[in-house]
């Protein structure tokens, strides 16, 4: 078994010197090496193929694993920038109107509070709003809210920290009125479905138009003249009846209220002037 | 058995002369034919790991550019040297078997750098030792390495079964 295993390997180191020595005597093997490249030149012409293949593979394999990092990285960023934008874009906002209210409380002859709206309540049976001025900060029964478009309503209840303004959409909610350009006057009600119209009796109505401006009529010392409530978009002829209906657009939008005023001062003056922008 | 090792002597030169060039780092490819001549004696003995080395060094030779016989020299020889190694010592520990392998490289290494010397190789051996020899050792090491922990999940599924 030895014997076997050195004779093996003499012969093999035989064979080498024997190949290496025909080399350098100026005998090639050159006939011996082009059949050995000729036979195995497919197999690895297709191993450099499969190779290639398989790197090919691999880099588009990484090239996805990269761009779906750099995508979720992206996502991430852009997620973070929109809030960012969004975040901006709200103080950008609320700047805005606060600046508004500011405005119209510096032009107002009167004493105002300013208040934030903490809750709302919404549907048919009630519509109003709460703001965070109560009982402690002055605010009384029946205090007009504004902003600076015109008038959204009146507190109906005061708390120790907050106050419930009572929206002009609000069903039970009436103001007296006062049409602009006619100075027909009548009375602004809310009705369950949400809209606001201003009943007024038939005799003074008929020159009451689509796009008047009614305000509030101020005879009641409740509301100072002249606020802006809002717009004709529709007068309802009822004929013969007493009463004629005109729906109103309200000059504020009470879904997106944030910020009040509210009026508690009392004046004779007419506000409309002042809000003339906005309304 | 016999037909594992045909396709290791034949497919190791193969992939070497196509595959490996590519796969190459800083100009150095490890020495597939040579790690399989080691990993052949290793498990099989002298005999073997001779023969393996022989054909696929002289496969590599006669597909290359250079001198027929000298990588099939050496590579038979330290197929040989491996193998006995494996029985006249323990070898069966890949603690062994990878610093072994590296060491068998650099051996190989030597030995074609003495043949070529013969034929007038004009390298330094400092220099060919360094830039080649040594590097190609470490490679040779690590994918030794791979090959180690390949054969033990191909005996460990061969147990189950």
């Amino acid at each position: 078994m030895r014997i076997r295993r050195y004779a093996l390997l003499l012969s093999v180191v035989l064979v080498c010197l024997l190949l290496l020595t025909v080399q350098t005597r100026g005998t090639g093997l050159g006939a011996v090496a082009d059949g050995v490249t000729l036979t195995f030149k497919p197999v690895q012409v297709v191993l450099v193929k499969v190779h290639r293949g398989a790197l090919s593979i691999w880099s588009d394999y990484i090239d996805w694993k990269s761009a779906r990092r750099e995508n979720a990285g992206l996502r991430v960023e852009n997620d973070r920038l929109r809030v960012a934008a969004l975040s901006v874009e709200e103080a950008r906002h609320e700047n805005h109107r606060l600046r508004r209210l500011l405005e119209l409380r510096e032009q107002l002859p009167i004493a105002t509070l300013a208040g934030e709206v903490i809750a709302r309540e919404g549907g048919g049976w009630v519509r109003a709003l709460t703001v965070n001025r109560g009982r402690g900060d002055g605010v009384a029964p029946l205090t007009p809210v504004i902003v600076p478009e015109g008038l959204v309503g009146r507190v109906i209840r005061v708390r120790a920290g907050a106050s419930v303004v009572q929206l002009l959409n609000d069903p039970v909610s009436t103001v007296g009125a006062v049409v602009q350009r006619t100075r027909t006057e009548g009375l602004v009600e809310g009705d369950p479905s949400g809209h606001v119209r201003l009943k007024f009796m038939a005799r003074d109505g008929g020159g009451v138009a689509v796009g008047d401006l009614v305000v509030t009529w101020g005879a009641g010392e409740v509301f100072p003249r002249g606020l802006p409530i809002g717009r004709v978009v529709a007068v309802e002829d009822r004929g013969s009846a007493l009463f004629h209906f005109a729906l109103l657009e309200p000059v504020a939008d009470f879904a997106k209220l944030q910020e009040v005023l509210l009026v508690t001062g009392q004046t004779t003056r007419d506000l409309a002037t002042l809000f003339t922008r906005g309304g | 058995m016999r037909l594992t090792l045909l396709f290791l002597t034949l497919g190791g030169p193969l992939v070497q002369s196509s595959v490996m060039p590519m796969l190459g780092f800083a100009g150095v490819a490890p020495d597939i034919p040579l790690v399989v001549a080691v990993m052949v004696a290793l498990r099989r003995g002298p005999e073997a790991g001779c023969l393996t080395g022989f054909f696929a060094g002289l496969l590599q030779d006669v597909t290359g550019p250079g001198l027929v016989g000298i990588q099939a020299l050496t590579k038979a020889l330290t197929g040989f040297v491996a193998g006995f190694a494996r029985v006249r010592f323990t070898v069966g520990d890949p603690l062994v078997q990878i610093p072994g392998l590296v060491l068998l490289t650099v051996i190989e290494g030597l030995l074609r750098f003495a043949v070529m010397r013969l034929f007038h190789f004009p390298g330094e051996l400092l220099e060919v030792m360094l830039q080649v020899i040594l590097p190609q050792a470490l490679f040779n090491g690590a994918l030794g390495a791979l090959a180690l922990f390949g054969l033990a999940a191909v005996d460990a599924v061969r147990a189950r079964g």
